[in-house]
């Protein structure tokens, strides 16, 4: 086997122009899919992280239906009381479960006394909510930012748009007015403690307030809430840890529907007796997503284009190769070589070719991106300050190189197969 | 026991519609040890009976014995096998492997068809080295030597197989005359040495002086037996 490595070797150099360039095309081509996905992934995982540590979190929990008219904020909607207990009970007890915020989203009018708009407004637990989406303090740019009270009752935080837009300062009083479920109309007035920054996604232009404040202006009675954001401890769990939230509480809703069967001939749908709750990851519930899969995919056209380019160079230049040496080949076999060697030989230089090259350009790759980290690149993405800090993606560079060395192997496979058939007599008249 | 018998060898090359008989019926036998000359005009007929000899083709009809196996009836992987074991090729191009060096040359039988152990492949090489008077050379490669040590070489690739047979298709046709003399009488010498069978084919009616028996091939047909 030395001895046949040795021989592939030496006949790769013999050909060293040819040799060197269609390495560095394969080269280029590993480089570039390592760079491309170490940049892809890198700025895909940096985007999801600011939106599911602004605002989304890893998962949300809703009543059912709530998604589907998620645009209007449905307050009538909303997860009851005992549907919260049980889910809180979920929720402490799953091993995968980080910390979980509790939640009221609705419309309101804002008025400054002139003009009035309409916004969202999430009203939150703020050291809940800051366990949840820890990024999202740091996004208030203007005021009080603290993670335990960044929004204390009677306080409001708005977004930098709707802040600009009406006027309004820091300090400055703000009027919020808001239909309850029944569809009566309160109002209240906070007090400006903070400016957020916008960010992109769903909940991205949605002002703060403390969830007590949201009982009073929504004339809400006892613990009621129409959204629970989830943080994983490991997000690369997202997949197993939804499914089995999903299941404990399906459990939850059996167990809660069977006593009640006889009780609900009685046709009167006890608000939360049915836990009825759906739960989303962020991926549902952001477009952010349908970017992320397109980054995804564009990763597989340049794998795929890899692909093609180690093909056509490899079996180009196994096959003039095969063409260049059909003497070769038939001196070889007419003493006695038999054609298994042969196609290894073949085989092997088709193979190391592909290798070395696939090294060379691994090697490239990584410290492409390896620059790329140190260089610190800033770059905004929508309104989203990102730096991208690609690392090495280990991953990528083994399946990169296995990819180089099966089609390699593909492509070496049909000069190989051809020299190893050559009847000895042919070939040797080929001279 | 003969060495090598033909039974009327008949050769045919069809090309398309066209069948050219290239020999017509071919019977002979050949003894162990003996240094043989196949001569005869262009297009006679020598190659293709070479050929049929080296079990690099198959006859048209007839039989081919060579060290009591039938080589006609091998197939090919069979027949790449037997050659490596039993016969020695000299070519008139010289064939050596260019990316391999001298010393590798004459050792790639040996290590790639016979898979010999590397201390008996040492041995081997450089005896056969010594006795072709290439030893100084070893490390140079084809590119780096002359047309005669070329063909030096190949004849100790040939026999550092220790094969019973050598055969040899037009092997001095490249060499001016002097080192064909050279590489023939090696041949002999070898021949002598190792009690190896040559034979070869040739139109030089200079380098034939060598042989100890003589056969004319005419139009594919053996005509005599000359010596
Ligand atoms: N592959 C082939 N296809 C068709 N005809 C062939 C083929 N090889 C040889 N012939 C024909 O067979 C006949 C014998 O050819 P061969 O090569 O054996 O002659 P030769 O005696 O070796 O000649 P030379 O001394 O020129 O080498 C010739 O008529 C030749 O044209
Ligand atoms: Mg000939």
């Amino acid at each position: 086997m030395n001895n046949i490595i040795k021989i592939a070797w030496r006949n790769l150099l013999r050909y060293t122009r040819r040799t060197l360039l269609t390495s560095s095309l394969i080269a280029l081509g590993v480089a570039l899919v390592i760079v491309f996905g170490g940049v892809g992934n890198s700025f895909r995982g940096g985007v999801i992280e600011i939106i599911t540590n602004s605002n989304l979190g890893h998962l949300q929990v809703h009543k059912k239906g709530y998604i589907g008219s998620m645009d209007n904020l449905p307050l009538d909607l909303s997860i009851g009381e005992k549907g919260l207990e049980g889910l809180r009970k979920v929720l402490d007890s799953s091993p995968e479960v980080l910390s979980y915020s509790e939640r009221i989203r609705f419309g309101a009018m804002i008025s400054n006394f002139a003009s009035t708009t309409n916004m969202r407004l999430t009203a939150v637990h703020p050291e809940k909510e800051s366990a949840t989406c820890p990024d999202l303090p740091g996004r208030i740019k203007e005021g009080e930012s603290d993670p335990a009270a960044f929004v204390k009752p009677g306080a409001i935080v708005l977004p930098q748009n709707i802040a600009s837009g009406l006027g309004f300062k820091l300090g400055d009083e703000v009027v919020l007015v808001a239909n309850n479920k029944d569809g009566s109309v309160n109002g209240l007035s906070f007090r400006l403690s903070g400016i957020s920054e916008n960010i992109m996604g769903p909940q991205g232009k949605d002002g703060y307030i403390h969830l007590e404040d949201a009982r009073t202006l929504l004339r809400i009675e006892g613990e009621e809430v129409t959204e629970v954001a989830v943080k994983l401890k490991d997000f690369d769990r997202l997949t197993g840890a939804t499914s089995s939230i999903k299941k404990e509480l399906a459990d939850l809703a059996g167990a809660g529907q069977k006593p009640g069967a006889e009780a609900a001939s009685g046709a009167q749908p006890g608000r939360g007796a049915k836990a009825g709750l759906e739960v989303h990851t962020w991926e549902e519930l952001s477009p952010f997503a349908s970017i992320a899969k397109m980054v995804a995919l564009l990763i597989i056209v340049v794998r795929l284009v890899l692909v093609f380019i180690v093909l056509v160079s490899v079996l180009n230049v196994m096959m003039m190769s095969v063409y260049e040496r059909v003497g070769e080949i038939g001196t070889m076999a007419s003493i006695g070589t038999p054609p298994n060697k042969i196609l290894a030989l073949f085989l092997t230089e088709g193979l190391s070719l592909g290798f070395f090259s696939g090294v060379i350009g691994s090697a490239a790759g990584a410290g492409i991106l390896l620059l790329l980290k140190a260089l610190e690149i800033p770059f905004t993405f929508g309104s989203m300050d990102l730096v991208l800090s690609p690392s090495v993606p280990v991953g990528e560079i083994a399946l990169a190189l296995l990819v180089v060395i099966v089609i390699s192997a593909l492509a070496s496979l049909q000069p190989a197969l051809k020299a190893s058939r050559m009847e000895p007599v042919d070939a040797l008249r080929h001279v | 026991m003969s060495l090598v018998i033909l039974e009327n060898i008949k050769k045919d090359y069809i090309t398309g519609e066209i069948s050219t008989p290239a020999l017509k019926g071919i019977s002979l036998s050949i003894e162990p040890g003996k240094f043989i000359s196949f001569i005869g005009p262009s297009g006679s007929g020598k190659t293709t009976l070479l050929n049929l000899l080296g079990g690099l083709d198959r006859p048209t009809s007839g039989k081919v014995t060579v060290a009591g196996t039938e080589i006609s009836a091998l197939d090919r992987r069979a027949s790449a096998k037997f050659r490596g074991e039993n016969i020695g090729f000299i070519f008139q191009n010289f064939n050596l492997i260019p990316v391999l060096s001298v010393y590798e040359n004459v050792e790639f039988p040996l290590l790639m068809v016979q898979e010999l152990p590397p201390a008996e492949r040492r041995l081997r090489v450089t005896e056969m080295l010594e006795k072709v008077g290439m030893s100084d050379q070893a490390h140079k490669y084809p590119g780096q030597i002359s047309g005669g040590q070329k063909q030096r070489v190949a004849v100790a690739r040939a026999l550092a197989a220790r094969p019973k047979l050598v055969l040899a298709d037009e092997p001095t046709a490249n060499l001016d005359h002097a080192t064909a003399y050279k590489v023939i009488g090696l041949m002999h010498a070898m021949k002598k040495e190792l009690d190896t069978t040559f034979i070869f084919a040739t139109h030089d009616q200079k380098v034939v002086g060598e042989a100890e028996q003589i056969y004319t091939i005419e139009d594919g047909l053996l005509s005599a037996g000359v010596k």
